[in-house]
């Protein structure tokens, strides 16, 4: 048993006990070590400024893999065993990197408050590629705003970036020892405990699955934390950090995503990144839906696991879930069983999970070739936005009739909604715009949307009505009638 | 080798991008320094009738808690009027004005305590839209008027009228450094603060009143703000005053540090507007008269509204003559943080209107907009006075557009629209150049001032320093330029000092677009007294009475980094070595320059004057597409060209025109300010306020300035370029209404600013009844009310 987390930052090794393993990273970077480059500005992660390249270590243990990721919201005891890397880690004034060197000599920056963030991003970028194109950037920087610049100097600048001279983190700060420090350790729980303001606090970091599960059966009030990018906005707004919570980053199972038997298998730690390079060509659908799933801070953090047991019904991820009929695998130190995804939500984050149990595994079908998927996501803002409409249509045509259809709308209701009459309707049917315009009378009578800060119930209304006659259009093949 | 003209980088590009420049709560904090937070109204409008913040005070760590009471000065301040409370007295006005001021050792202690405060209130309704306060006619200052000619009359001739209701929504100016504030005392009772700020001397000025001390005993200083766009006009005085007063009391360095989601709640946004108007105009949809009330909401108090309404009558004509017209203009009182300065400044929400007009003229007579356009743009040598009878001369306008016109292939892409948008069942496109004329000066005739102070040391180095505080515009850089090109020195050796106001007085806030103009000017006015010097010193120096050289100041020249005698050029002496030669000869190497902007003035009682100095020009094309189903936009593509004189630094400029040009395109179409009934902001963080991301760029984006040496008024023939190209994100929403247009008239002339995805498929769907009559049969089976969460 580990009494600490150790992190390496910008190459110098930190031991962090008791009450600083709970602070956020940016808090410690910016308060204890005044690596001031790190800037906060929204405490949520959906702004960037505080961005910062963690690398962990590779699945076959052989290098670290940089990703960056929104210090704001990540935890000391999230990131036991690896390197952070801030934007003074990258060149200071006297070496600029040819990144920071491009971001100078093309106006990349104005007040520079966003401009660390995007530094770091832009370098985390040009670790899994050898230059910054405009694809690249489009795709890679949507969780970086900048007020000023209106962002055409920065990707002028990302296009100049000086490639030749660049050098990759691993060169900069040779991994050797932190790999060979943390398999010395990785077998190993972490334990700590802390009181502040008179309340106690304690954070366990099992090393694997087994001693998971036997932490959670006995301390079954625990928050389990793994990306923490919804419950690290919860600490920062209410600065209420739970009692318990067990950090599953060090685990070494459940984060794999690889299609079986015609299903995709994906473990519940498994990152959005992960599926995404998974669905690219599996599931295109899924892949666009997890392109505009918050941003690449996000997504390199975020799990399906948590998407799912954070129970919004607003969450991205869900509506496909439903209509594919994915299928959870829930374990507990006594039990295993299986949950079909629509039978598991049971109120507004309500679910049927006991105590004692955690998500390991999802199961999603992959859809067949005579089916036909849409997926849907609305927001106010294409890119780093929260959905205020979420749909997924799932038909299956024995020629022009449809013989199947599975229909989900998600931010219409207190979970996401399978829209069950709309679906008998449509089963049997010919599939032309009139049927698909009849359904979208009937979807509407299935919902209970509520306005809020995302839209308009009204706005839901039509949105659910729409979407099943934009699905006619789009999966129709005659393009002249769709004309885009 | 002059550097003005060429695109060096910006001031700090260096320490931004390696996290080098420290802003306010970067700085190591000093010793006993004190974390300072509030608590706010529970209520938007209500009577205060106590505030027991024993618990608080007795949270361990906790220093201290001040009210109204302790204020030992004036607790009303204000801009142009002091009528707004530094803290709430008697009392509620919005919903987290500050309340009670707490002062602690560290955040933890200073999060319980806030949690312990207790406020008692009697609660009454607030008023919180321009219709409301419009009905109690609650309103702040007078109605302001300009008119010219018989509107009623000429719009009762006219061979077509229109007239509509305008709304145009507000918009958080979102800089990422949240309001800064750190204080602390120096001797005898001084108080030093350190303020993001743009208005150091008001700041200086304020804390000085609430304090009941000189302005003498205070010092404002401003390094660099992470952004401002006109939010830290004014609104930086709140969190400077509340660190003056914890430093003042408690004798110990005190620090304000808004989050962002407090930043947002209670600070003031651009107004948003209520515009009535009627427009008379002929076949060609030629304006005849015009006719305009706005009305803005203002919330608590005058902040800066008449200014910006001002403006507002000043830009309604834009880019185009107005034979008759009638402008008025109210601000609103409403229980809203009280709304203040946003680049533009009242301008983007006069441009709209007539925008918009133009567009229903268009529509109206079956024209196409551009024309309509061109038609009505003000002439050369005639149809050149503005309605406040300014002559505008330098127009470029006709050549603008017909330029832009060309190189954006709008004809072409009219074809391609109507074409697309007949085939389409799924989208409609877009097409519309809109333009700016942008006048240059403060309205306010006495703020059309600047001064700069320059230092020259025995090196040939300069600091220099000037009232203009850099928010990342590149004020810094272009003064560098300038004061290097003066001396004829490289621009590294010129250094720009932190915005004092122990070295500048009774500045101007960096505002409306002037920042370089004044100050700027005011710098080469300060090198040229050096000059007049050292020219006096460098003649006798390089005389050469062998060779029948005489002494002769005129022929001196400031070249390369050297001074020399234009009549023997090759005879230099160095830049520095002169300088410290000078010194040793008892010359003056330190001068004050002072500039005023020469003949404006504006009598805003008749309306009438010529407030300003120059007009920056421009215009943008902008095509959107729109999805029918989900009312979803997005840009393809936007052309623009802007006449920006002669560019001291193209780089800096370049980057002016794309940030102001997509953040004006996000007040028109991503960013929403949602309120609740009760007066509460829902959208106060970037979770739920989207500005513009980086895919929001159109991914044909192109960007010219026009040629242009005339504006010989100006500092080295520049033009300002801050607050036009925002205006020019007009063009995205002007699409948007033109795309509704090929859908039906009655959509395009429901369109509402901004148009976000929601507003335009409300107009794609109004006059439905299906949807209708089948959500009443929802609501009647409907049992329970659905839940969403919030994140």
């Amino acid at each position: 048993m580990l009494d600490h987390v150790l992190i390496w930052i910008n190459g110098r090794r930190h031991e962090i006990r008791g009450r600083e393993a709970f602070r956020s990273l940016s808090d410690y970077l910016r308060r204890e070590l005044g690596f001031v480059g790190t800037k906060i500005v929204c405490s949520e992660g959906d702004c960037g400024a505080c961005t910062v390249l963690v690398g962990r270590v590779a699945a076959d243990g052989s290098r670290l893999v940089y990703r960056p990721v929104d210090s704001c919201i990540q935890f000391l005891f999230q990131l036991d065993g690896t390197h952070v890397v801030t934007v003074e880690g990258l060149g200071g004034e006297a070496d600029p990197s040819p990144v920071q060197q491009a971001m100078i000599e093309h106006h990349g920056s104005q007040c520079g408050y966003c401009t660390p963030g995007f530094v770091v991003a832009m370098t985390g970028l040009l670790e899994e590629r050898d230059h910054l194109d405009d694809t690249a950037m489009r795709c890679g920087l949507t969780g970086n705003l900048c007020r000023c610049t209106g962002y055409s100097p920065i990707l002028e600048a990302g296009r100049l970036v000086d490639v030749s001279q660049h050098e990759r983190i691993e060169q900069r700060f040779p991994s050797n020892t932190m790999i060979g420090e943390n398999e010395r350790r990785r077998r190993e729980s972490i334990e700590v405990t802390a009181a502040w303001d008179d309340e106690r606090h304690t954070f366990i970091s099992p090393p694997d699955l087994e001693a998971a599960l036997k932490a959670i059966d006995a301390h079954l009030q625990a928050t389990l934390v793994a990306g923490a990018t919804d419950i690290g906005v919860r600490i920062n707004k209410s600065l209420a950090v739970p009692s318990i919570i067990l950090d599953l980053n060090r685990m070494e199972e459940l984060a794999e995503a690889r299609i079986e038997n015609d299903e995709l298998v994906l473990g519940a730690r498994a990152n959005w990144t992960t599926i995404a390079d998974l669905c690219r060509d599996a599931i295109p659908e899924f892949h666009k839906i997890i392109s505009v799933f918050g941003a690449p801070q996000i997504r390199h953090v975020g799990t399906i696991g948590g998407n799912i047991a954070n129970a919004s019904p607003i969450a991205d991820s869900l509506p496909f879930l439903h209509v594919m009929e994915a299928v959870l695998e829930l374990r507990s130190v006594h039990d295993a069983r299986e949950v079909n995804i629509n039978d598991f939500y049971k109120g507004y984050k309500k679910f049927d999970l006991r105590p004692g149990e955690l998500i390991s595994r999802i199961r999603v079908p992959l859809p067949t070739e005579e089916e036909l998927l849409k997926l849907y996501k609305v927001s106010r803002r294409r890119d780093l936005d929260i959905a205020c409409f979420t749909a997924a249509i799932r038909l299956r045509l024995d020629g022009e009739t449809i013989s199947r259809a599975a229909i989900a709308f998600g931010a219409v209701g207190p979970t996401v909604i399978r829209a069950r009459k709309t679906e008998a309707f449509l089963q049997g049917r010919e599939f032309t715009e009139q049927t698909m315009r009849e359904a979208g009378k009937i979807a509407v009578t299935e919902i209970t949307p509520i306005s809020d800060v995302r839209g308009s119930a009204e706005y839901r209304y039509h949105l659910t009505r729409n979407i099943l006659t934009k699905f006619w259009y789009e999966t129709v093949t005659t393009t002249a009638i769709a004309g885009v | 080798m002059p550097s003005v003209g060429k695109s060096v980088p910006h001031d700090a590009a260096l320490g931004h991008v390696t996290g080098q420049a420290p802003y306010l709560d970067d700085l190591r904090p000093l010793a006993g320094e004190l974390i300072v937070g509030f608590v706010g109204s529970p209520v938007a409008a209500g009577e205060l009738l106590g505030i027991d913040f024993a618990a608080a005070q007795a949270v361990p760590g906790v220093i201290a808690c001040f009210t109204a009471a302790d204020v030992p000065g004036r607790n009303m301040f204000g801009v142009i009027t002091h009528d707004e409370p530094f803290l709430a007295d008697g009392k509620l006005l919005y919903r987290g004005q500050p309340v009670v001021l707490i002062a602690a050792e560290n955040a933890a202690a200073l999060e319980r305590a806030r949690k312990l405060v207790c406020i008692e209130y009697r609660e009454s309704t607030p008023i919180l839209d321009v219709e409301e306060s419009i009905r109690q006619k609650k309103f702040i200052g007078p109605l302001r008027r300009i008119a010219r000619g018989d509107v009623n009359t000429t719009l009762a001739e006219a061979p077509h009228r229109l007239r509509g209701t305008f709304t145009s929504g507000g918009q958080e100016q979102f800089y990422l450094e949240s309001q800064a504030a750190i204080a602390y005392p120096g001797e005898q009772g001084q108080i030093v603060v350190h303020s993001s700020t743009q208005n150091p001397t008001e700041i200086q000025a304020l804390v000085a009143e609430m304090l009941g001390v000189g302005q003498h005993e205070v010092v404002c200083i401003c390094k660099r703000m992470g952004g401002a766009f006109g939010g830290k006009e004014s609104q930086a005085a709140i969190p400077a005053m509340m660190a003056a007063l914890v430093a003042s009391k408690t004798g110990r360095s005190a620090r304000v540090i808004y989050n962002k989601d407090d930043d947002m709640r209670v600070t003031g946004k651009r107004h948003a507007y209520l515009s009535k108007w009627e427009v008379g105009f002929d076949d060609n949809g030629r304006i005849a008269a015009l006719r305009v009330a706005y009305y803005s909401n203002g919330g608590i108090s005058t902040d800066l509204s008449l200014a910006v309404m001002e403006r507002t009558l000043l830009h309604t004509d834009n880019c185009y003559f107005l034979p008759v017209v009638e402008l008025t203009g109210q601000v609103c009182f409403t229980n809203l943080p009280s709304n203040t300065a946003f680049r533009g400044f009242g301008g983007p929400q006069a441009m709209v209107v007539i925008e918009n007009i133009l567009q229903a003229i268009a529509e109206h007579r079956g024209l196409d907009a551009f024309d309509v356009r061109m038609r009505n743009l003000y002439g050369v040598g005639e149809r050149n006075v503005t309605p406040y009878g300014q002559l505008f001369d330098r127009n470029h306008l006709p050549e603008i557009y017909a330029t832009l016109a060309a190189r954006s292939h709008y004809r072409t892409r009219r074809q391609e629209v109507t074409t697309f948008n007949r085939e389409s069942r799924t989208h409609i496109r877009g097409l519309a150049m809109t333009g700016v004329k942008f006048g240059i000066s403060f309205t306010t005739k006495f703020l059309n001032q600047g001064n700069a102070l320059i230092h020259v040391y025995t090196d040939g180095t300069v600091q220099v320093s000037t009232g203009a505080t850099e928010m990342g515009q590149g004020v810094n850089v272009k003064i560098r330029q300038l004061v290097a090109d003066e001396f004829g020195i490289d621009v590294g050796r010129v250094m720009l000092m932190p915005t004092s106001t122990e070295k500048n007085i009774n500045t101007s806030p960096t505002a409306a677009s002037a920042g370089t103009d004044l100050n700027g000017a005011a710098a080469v006015k300060a090198c040229r007294e050096i000059k007049r010097r050292l020219r006096q010193f460098a003649a006798g120096r390089l005389a050469d009475a062998a060779a029948g050289l005489t002494p002769s100041a005129s022929h001196i020249q400031f070249r390369e980094g050297h001074v020399r005698d234009s009549r023997r050029p090759q005879q230099r002496i160095e830049f520095g070595q002169l300088c410290a030669e000078a010194r040793r000869e008892r010359v003056d190497l330190g001068a004050r320059g002072f500039y005023a902007t020469p003949g404006v003035d504006f009598n805003r009682e008749t309306g009438q004057g010529t407030p300003f100095f120059y007009f920056t020009q421009g215009a943008a094309v902008a095509e959107v597409l729109i999805d029918r189903f989900t009312g979803e936009l997005s840009v393809p593509r936007v052309d623009l060209l802007i006449d920006i004189g002669r560019s001291l630094n193209p780089g800096v400029d370049h980057g002016q025109i794309t940030g102001g040009f997509i953040q004006g395109m996000g007040w028109v179409t991503t960013e929403a300010l949602i309120y609740d009934a009760k007066g509460e902001l829902l959208s106060h963080s970037p979770t739920t306020y989207k500005i513009p991301a980086i895919t929001d760029v159109p991914p044909i984006f192109n960007v010219a300035t026009f040629e242009n040496n005339d504006n010989t008024r100006n500092v080295y023939r520049s033009k300002a370029v801050g607050e036009p190209p925002l205006m020019l994100g007009i063009a995205v929403w002007a699409a948007a209404r033109n795309a509704l247009a090929y859908f039906s008239h009655e959509a395009s002339t429901a369109l509402r600013l901004p148009a976000t995805g929601e507003e335009l498929l409300r107009c794609i769907t109004l006059g439905e009844t299906e949807l209708q009559q089948s959500l009443e049969s929802v609501e009647a089976a409907r049992s329970a009310g659905g839940i969403i969460a919030t994140k």
